[in-house]
């Protein structure tokens, strides 16, 4: 791994670093599958973050706030003015961030709903916030590994129980990877001739996501069998 | 609770006794149809390894479970605190074909599950999760949470209100009147993806292989993104929309059929604007080798592939229907038989191919006991 540039992957989305850092980034992503993987995760992460609705809490929870700051003091302090979102955090920082604007949002929503007194008890996926596939994803800390390792590692595990798996569905499976590879190796070839070209990484990053999580589908079946 | 719990058990039981007891099935065939009451709140869950699960709604508090199947094979319901629990065994070994039809309350949520199973829900008004390994699945209605999810089929989904999360790994995806304004993600390796009439104002769109089209709303703050990797992608722009984003198309032509400020951002990738406002809606137009659209209303057919061959059979029909009697009653004479036989034909290859692969299972299944066993 390598933490200075998957530590700077956010900030690469955000168009925050500089020509020379951004091309060095970018010469970095044509040979690590790992951020590449980092890469499509966190653009969705910030796809999701930026469509979040900024929600107003039930009541003004500054005082309260403020007062367990600085209990002994009666500085008055004014908050904050409403800046627009910015997302130039660490990637740790980011997913927490995320991890935070999901419950908040979800869990003022559910607040103002009354969902709590109205919920009918055994229909919990109709009324609770349901996390978005990004907060999935964060909590199993997909961020953290190397998609070539995890791609190898999937496939290895698929070969050992594809057995338990029918023989069409494990064509099924076959062929859809082979779409995903195919589609792999394009946007590399194009990446090799075109290497600064944003859309394409990130275009590559999502691709092998989605080759992950088939893998991950696929073991996932065999292990229900 | 355990007024329900009771009925349940006492349905279980008069479930499995009717088993076998049916008019006009064959020897060695179970039927089962039993109805009981169920409190409000309560949820279904289904688990059928092959063959079919088909619910309606309807306006009482009451569920009804009608099965066939082999006698090898039994449907046992039961309760787990108010959830509904309606699975299917084998009597010795994997169970088989089981055709389930279930009518549910219409608030009934329900949570659908099968292996080689085509599942097909009719106006529910719940939450609905559905999930196939190999089969198709098609959803009419639903509120809260819409899950649905198949591995080699078809995913159809229309007139619902909640929010959706649709993915298929080989099979056309098509959502259409989906009113709730819930986000909307939707992803296929091998599939086109067509979501009509939609109102939504987050909408995430990914295929590897296969076109895209989004025909609904555009709304100020929301986020709208459509990719594939190989296929076109055509986005609907309704007059009054203002948004602002991005297309990108590494191998294609990328048109749109009105006044769209356009600047070039990269060799393959343009930044787009349309009207104004303050809070613009987000777009992202993405395809590696495909065409980008971007129209008007009215200005693409949009059709799903699927119910515009049936449409266009049942149109050619109302058509012929026009005609003067003798000729009409010839037609429908023919037209009925070729629809019995189509139908037969049809049928016959579904359950050929289910059983095969059942079997084929079955029997690895065995083969490998007998090998442990040596």
């Amino acid at each position: 791994m390598n933490d200075i540039w998957i530590n700077r992957l956010s900030e690469y989305l955000d168009g925050e670093l500089d020509n020379e850092e951004r091309a060095a980034l970018e010469a970095h992503l044509a040979t690590c599958g790992q951020c590449y993987a980092t890469l499509g995760e966190l653009s969705q992460v910030v796809t999701r973050a930026k469509a979040l609705q900024n929600t107003e809490p039930a009541t003004d929870l500054w005082p309260d706030i403020r007062a367990r700051l600085m209990p002994a003091r009666d500085t008055r302090i004014a908050p904050a003015p409403a800046r627009s979102r910015r997302f130039a955090f660490t990637i740790p920082q980011l997913l927490a961030a995320c991890l935070a604007l999901v419950m908040l949002s979800g869990g003022v929503v559910w607040m103002a709903l009354g969902g709590g007194a109205r919920r009918a008890p055994f229909d919990n996926s109709a009324n609770e916030p349901t996390p978005p596939p990004e907060f999935r994803t964060v909590s199993n800390e997909r961020w953290k590994v190397q998609s070539d390792m995890a791609i190898a590692d999937l496939q290895d595990a698929l070969t050992l129980n594809e057995g338990k798996l029918d023989t069409a569905t494990v064509r099924i499976v076959r062929q859809n990877l082979a779409v995903i590879d195919r589609a792999i190796s394009q946007a590399q070839r194009a990446l090799k001739r075109d290497p600064g070209n944003t859309y394409l990484n990130l275009h590559l990053a999502n691709t092998m996501r989605q080759k992950i999580d088939l893998l991950r589908r696929a073991n996932a079946l065999a292990g229900e069998s | 609770m355990l007024t329900t719990l009771a009925t349940l058990v006492a349905v279980s039981l008069a479930f499995q006794s009717s088993e076998g007891q049916g008019q006009g099935q064959g020897r060695g065939q179970g039927v089962g149809d039993t109805t009981f009451a169920v409190q409000s709140g309560a949820r279904l869950d289904v688990n059928n390894f092959g063959g079919e699960i088909v619910v309606h709604a309807w306006n009482q508090n009451n569920v009804r479970v009608r099965s066939s199947h082999s006698s090898r094979s039994r449907v046992d319901v039961s309760a787990s605190g108010t959830t509904v629990l309606v699975r299917t065994e084998g009597r010795r070994g994997p169970p088989s074909i089981v055709d389930l039809d279930i009518t549910v309350p219409a608030w009934m949520g329900m949570t659908l599950n099968g292996t080689y199973t085509d599942i097909s829900v009719d106006g529910a008004g719940g939450s609905v999760t559905a999930e196939s390994v190999q089969g198709d699945i098609e959803v009419t209605g639903g509120t809260g949470n819409i899950s649905l999810k198949s591995v080699e089929g078809g995913v159809t989904l229309s007139k619902t209100k909640g929010r959706i999360d649709v993915n298929s790994v080989q099979g056309d995806i098509t959502i259409t009147d989906a009113t709730g304004g819930g986000d909307i993600t939707v992803e296929s390796v091998d599939g086109d993806i067509v979501l009509m009439r939609i109102d939504a104002a987050n909408v995430d769109v990914n295929t590897v292989d296969g076109d895209v089209t989004y025909e609904g709303t555009i709304k100020n703050g929301g986020s709208y993104r459509l990719a594939t990797h190989d296929g076109d992608v055509t986005l609907v722009v309704p007059p009054a929309a203002c948004l602002s984003g991005s297309v990108s198309t590494f191998d294609g032509d990328y048109d749109a059929s009105f006044a769209v400020d356009t600047v070039r951002a990269g060799k393959h990738r343009f930044t787009l604007s349309v009207g104004r406002c303050s809070s613009p809606a987000k777009i992202e137009v993405e395809t590696f080798d495909g065409d980008i659209q971007l129209r008007r209303p009215g200005e693409v057919e949009l059709e799903t592939p699927e119910h515009s061959e049936h449409n266009k059979w049942k149109n050619k029909n109302d058509h012929e229907e026009d005609n003067d009697f003798n000729f009409d009653f010839h037609f429908n004479y023919d037209g009925a038989k070729y629809a019995a036989y189509t139908s037969a034909a049809e049928s016959a290859a579904k359950y050929a191919r289910k059983y095969a692969r059942i079997y084929s299972r079955e029997w690895n299944l065995e083969r490998r006991t007998r090998c442990d066993s040596c």
